[in-house]
């Protein structure tokens, strides 16, 4: 089967091709189209998932490239990883292309939005199954494109249109900083596969400031893609993009994506103890500070989107301290419950016709089926026991303490607590206590968008048990199967790290349900006593205007410099030279003036240089 | 599998539609318009079977020809006699080029049809101009090149003059002493070759200059700076560019497809053929500079791009950006960084003529190109707001089109010989995202500002359009499409060079 698995991005690429050419003609039949490429490719990945099971790793290739002596090779390559990676990729795609039937439900443009899905998944599945690193940029690239091309899906609104540039550019000082590994790797080992760098790498061809180097250049990458410090302030603005879309693209698969990079390219980075260090540092940092902005948002994508943020940089934490299946677990569970709750945002806006949380309130009995539903979500993301994100998220604590980073453990417990705390904030404004806004006309959501969120809860319940301390570490002990470099299928912990993890998220609801829902304490209780920090929480730690005043600043100056240079001296030059000629021209009228002595003396004087010159050379210069 | 003769059919072809042309009432716009779009379809046919013979093996003498031309000097004089020949040959390098050609004048010749005054002239123009351009690539000497070079230059001093925008006088004035000077310098530098060596056929030359005893070193390093000098101007390189910018702005967008096209491309073209085929180790000590300068134009024209206020200048300045990655491939003095160089001529003449396509297209509908003036286009017009969104993802280097392939060899290359310089470079690839995305966007995306009632792309539009995005695509999958065709050449170059 694993030999058929180059087919599996070609389903949504025909979707996209189809529907980008036939979709106006094809009109509302665009969903179904959809829908039935991409489950196909869901189909496929499931049998090649169960065929990796039983047979060994699967890696076909080609030419594609031929540059003197070397030769790139194009092809896939199914591994334990990308097997994983490949049905979570195609099972939320399908799921959201089911649920963005009802979501766009109207919408003019919807083959245009279905063939955007299609090209997105294409490039992810490519991005999966690449087996090199330079195939690996091309689609990390097409999936920019993709979630560019869907954050600007409502071109007409400057926010998109500010928000899908932004998402590109930031990514792309990211991806220029991969590009640079890339190929400083390339020279070093001579090829772009991933199996013979590691094999460099393992042999010890590489000095370790050169796998140093290339190992942050690439993390650089990952830190573009998955929006961590100081890359991370495109992916809340992202959040202008449709839901269905932000739950796709901007949760579980694409800015996953830096950290499957991570992940494949492990072995590099488990070369290098700095480079580790780096991965952790920024994990447990963007962790803690997406979490604490998520504390004071108003809109209820933006909260989830820096609950995306917080929560890739536990899964860096994770890998940054060795704990290669901790990280790739909690990416697995993640995706579940945050395209859940991006679904159930979805669902609720849907509903309600507005993304402001202050606006909403006493949903709960409104929304019978998206309020339970949106319930899971949160219990999971905020690590209560026995659902999906407890066991994930107990398994990057116990990698941070285990690998001896105490003070990143201890900013990791804290993001924990703020997590359950934000998500219980978020859940108790919108579905409890009285309406606030107009709920008069609300409808819960038809079955075609309710029944994707029922198959995501149902994992995100349920999707944890594949790797738990008490039944067992199959994930682990599959992922980790035949390759010491990537360590341990489990890492035994102190057991009391459990029970930490479990009371700050208990903590953190407690808190949240007192404020929010019992109301005990005012809700500017802490913003009244600390205002300065709360307006710095509140403006996002004032990136954004950072990045305003420094680089947009200096690109701009730089400009202007390059044009009074071009102004001065390049039309300077060519001012200079038209002078010259005019000039010249001038003087050879001048001298066709009439004057019978003038042409005398020219012809006088052109024939003695040039009989001066006969004599000189014997006619051959 | 050859036929005699088949390089100088390719080149002439051109002129059996100057001829009809000719006979035809100049009041027919329709007429001559048909006439002028057919006209290149011959040169177009035999170019591809040309380049498919080639691929499928044809050796490449067979289609070499020779004819005695003209001698001079006086054998009893002197012991040499000074012959020039009328001969044409290819090479996998010029084979791409002539193929380049003769697609892309087909496809200006279509986008003609925007042209809206005395078409007979235009036409005429048009095709003279496709032969000095062909004449330029399938030359086997200099002085022939040289001819043909010229051959190019008159004709587009009058199509600009002519047919462009408002200060088209003043573009085709600068245009002509800026490419008069560049071609004065070449011409010294070929009949010095000529006088002192008394040949000018191009292999000829080759393999004498790579005697060291011919010339000293000083003269060869002169000769050699003349030469960039000489193609700078075309290609540009900065600071020789402003010529250029005036004629992307002024000249009918046709004409500027081919003139981004094709026409800048003879400069890269003569340096990689004559600067690096006569001098490689004068070249070589001059690599580091070629390189800085290619990324001085890279980072310079990314910089002027990102404040231009009107599209066709934000392309402009973005040519002279893209032509630093030639500069930087070359700069690379090894094979991935010349084949990238190469490619880049291809890529950038194809996404360069795929946007100019794009610029006449709107501005026939709103009639102005300024970014303020417009917006929202994707709403009135979707299929050329695609297009647009295309033609910048591929200029900027989106992995999937030809430009990435160029983009990344040229930089794989100078990263093995120069990576400081190399990685300062890359900020170029951030920018040109930056400048691209802030220009088409906003004339695509946001609210529309023009009242004016425009429909989209007509099927006769969307041919040149379809056609390119096809072949940037197809390069920027498959790139051995094209790249296995150039193993020989590129060899020889890094022959040249020692290695």
């Amino acid at each position: 089967m694993m030999e058929f698995a180059w087919i599996i991005p070609l389903f949504p690429l025909l979707s996209f091709l189809l529907l980008i050419v036939y979709g106006k003609k094809w009109g509302s039949a665009a969903p179904y189209i959809g829908m039935l490429l991409t489950f196909a490719s869901f189909i496929v990945s499931l049998l090649v998932l169960v065929a990796r099971f039983e047979n060994p790793t699967y890696k076909a290739e080609a030419t594609w490239l031929t540059i003197g002596d070397a030769t790139l090779t194009a092809g896939f390559e199914v591994n334990q990883l990308n097997a994983l990676m490949l049905v979570i990729v195609s099972l939320v795609s399908f799921l959201v292309h089911m649920y963005s039937k009802g979501y766009m439900q109207g919408d003019e443009r919807i083959s245009v939005f279905y063939s955007y899905l299609g090209l997105f998944t294409f490039a992810m599945l490519g991005l999966v199954l690449s087996p090199n690193l330079l195939q690996t940029y091309i689609f990390w690239e097409l999936v920019g494109v993709g979630s560019f091309l869907l954050i600007g899906f409502y071109f007409y609104k400057e926010e998109a249109k500010a928000a899908a540039k932004k998402a590109f550019i930031m990514t792309r000082i990211g991806d220029v900083a991969l590009f640079i590994g890339m190929i400083l790797l390339f020279w070093q080992v001579g090829s772009f596969e991933y199996d013979e760098i590691f094999a460099s790498v393992s042999a010890g061809t590489i000095s370790s400031e050169m796998i140093t180097l290339t190992a942050i250049l690439i993390f650089i990458g990952a830190v573009g893609k998955s929006g961590q410090f100081p890359l991370h302030s495109w992916l809340p603005d992202a959040m202008e993009g449709p839901t269905p879309v932000s739950a796709l693209i901007h949760a579980a698969t694409m800015v996953a994506a830096g950290v499957y990079l991570v992940a494949t390219m492990f072995p590099v980075f488990a070369a290098s103890e700095a480079a580790l260090m780096t991965v952790a540092i920024v994990g447990a940092f963007t962790a803690i500070f997406a979490a604490s902005i998520g504390l004071v948002q108003k809109d209820i994508k933006r909260v989830l989107a820096y609950s995306t943020v917080s929560q890739l940089g536990f899964m860096m934490l994770a890998l940054g301290s060795a704990g290669y299946v901790a990280g790739v677990f909690h990416l697995t569970t993640h995706a579940f419950f945050k395209a859940l709750l991006f679904l159930a945002a979805g669902s609720v806006i849907h509903a309600v016709h507005t993304q402001d949380i202050e606006k909403m309130g006493g949903l709960w009995k409104k929304l019978r089926l998206t309020g339970p539903l949106f319930l899971i979500g949160t219990l999971a993301i905020s690590g209560v026991p026995l659902l999906s994100g407890f066991f994930s998220k107990d398994e990057i604590l116990v990698a941070t303490w285990v690998h001896g980073h105490t003070i990143l453990f201890l900013l990791a417990i804290i993001a924990a607590f703020m997590t359950a705390f934000y998500m219980f904030r978020l859940f108790f404004l919108v579905f409890g206590g009285e309406a606030r806004g107009d709920t008069n006309h609300v409808k819960e959501s038809p079955n075609v968008m309710t029944v994707p969120m029922w198959v995501l809860a149902f994992l995100a319940i349920f999707a944890g048990y594949i790797n738990t301390p008490w039944f067992g570490s199959f994930l682990g002990d599959w992922l980790t199967d035949g390759n010491a470099a990537l360590g341990h299928g489990h890492i035994e912990g102190p057991i009391w790290i459990m029970g930490l993890a479990t009371a700050v998220s208990l903590l953190g609801i407690a808190l949240a349900w007192l404020i929010y829902s019992r109301k005990s304490l005012s809700r500017d209780w802490l913003s009244s006593r600390a205002p300065y920090a709360y307006q710095l929480v509140n403006k996002k730690y004032y990136i954004d205007e950072f990045y305003h005043f420094t680089v947009v600043k200096a690109a701009s100056i730089l400009s202007r410099v390059a044009r009074l240079f071009e102004v001065i001296i390049v039309e300077g030059l060519i001012k200079l030279i038209t002078a010259f000629i005019t000039g010249l021209s001038k003087l050879g009228s001048r001298m066709q003036d009439g004057q019978v002595q003038t042409y005398g003396t020219v012809a006088f004087l052109g024939l003695a240089v040039l009989v001066i010159v006969l004599a000189l050379t014997g006619g051959y210069l | 599998m050859t036929f005699p003769y088949l390089l100088t059919l390719i080149v002439f072809s051109p002129l059996l539609g100057i001829l009809v042309l000719a006979f035809t009432p100049k009041t027919k716009e329709s007429a001559i318009k048909l006439i002028g779009v057919l006209a290149t379809i011959p040169a177009l046919i035999l170019t591809l079977y040309l380049y498919i013979a080639f691929q499928l093996g044809a050796k490449l003498s067979d289609f070499a020809e020779k004819v005695s031309w003209m001698q001079f000097a006086n054998p009893e004089v002197f012991n040499s006699v000074y012959s020039v020949n009328y001969e044409l040959r290819a090479d996998g390098f010029s084979i791409l080029m002539l193929v380049l050609t003769a697609l892309l004048s087909t496809l200006a010749a279509i986008a003609s049809i925007h042209i809206k005054k005395e078409w007979k002239g235009y036409f005429i123009l048009f095709l003279l101009l496709q032969i000095g351009m062909f004449g330029v690539f399938a030359a086997g000497n200099l002085i022939l090149f040289f001819i043909f070079f010229e051959i190019t230059l008159i004709p587009t001093f009058f199509l600009i003059g002519k047919w462009g925008y408002a200060e088209k006088e003043k573009a085709a004035l600068s245009f002509l002493i800026y490419n008069g000077i560049g071609s004065a310098i070449l011409l010294i530098v070929i009949m010095f070759l000529f006088a002192k060596i008394g040949t000018t056929n191009i292999e000829a030359l080759m393999s004498i200059l790579s005697n060291k005893a011919i010339l000293s070193e000083s003269t060869k390093m002169t000769l050699l700076i003349a030469l960039i000098i000489a193609f700078g101007v075309k290609l540009p390189i900065f600071p020789l560019h402003s010529w250029m910018v005036r004629v992307h702005v002024e000249a009918p967008p046709s004409i500027v497809m081919l003139h981004a096209g094709i026409l800048l491309k003879i400069g890269a073209y003569g340096l990689i053929k004559f600067g690096i085929g006569f001098f490689p180790e004068q070249f070589q000590s001059l690599a580091t500079w070629i390189a800085i300068l290619g990324v001085i134009n890279l980072l310079y024209g990314a910089f002027l791009a990102l404040i231009q206020t009107d599209f066709k200048k934000v392309l402009a300045y973005s040519s002279i950006s893209h032509m630093g990655i030639v500069l930087i491939g070359l700069g690379a003095i090894n094979s991935a960084g010349v084949q990238g160089a190469i490619f880049q001529v291809v890529s950038h003449g194809l996404l360069a003529a795929l946007l100019f396509w794009l610029v006449s297209i709107f501005y026939q509908r709103y009639e102005t190109t300024k970014l303020a003036e417009l917006g929202g286009m994707a709403r009135a017009m979707p299929v050329t707001a695609g297009f647009l969104l295309v033609g910048a993802l591929g200029s900027l280097g989106l992995p999937g089109m030809s430009g990435f392939i160029a983009e990344f060899m040229s930089f794989l290359g100078l990263f093995k010989s120069m990576p400081i310089l190399a990685a300062v470079g890359c900020l170029g690839i951030i920018l040109t995202a930056v400048y691209l995305l802030r220009a088409v966007l906003s004339i695509t995306f946001g609210e529309g500002k023009t009242t004016n009632k425009v429909k989209d792309m007509e099927t006769i539009e969307k041919i040149p359009a379809v056609i390119l995005v096809c072949l940037i695509v197809a390069i920027g999958v498959y790139p051995d499409l094209i790249a296995s065709g150039l193993t020989n050449t590129i060899e020889t170059i890094v022959i040249g060079l020692g290695g």
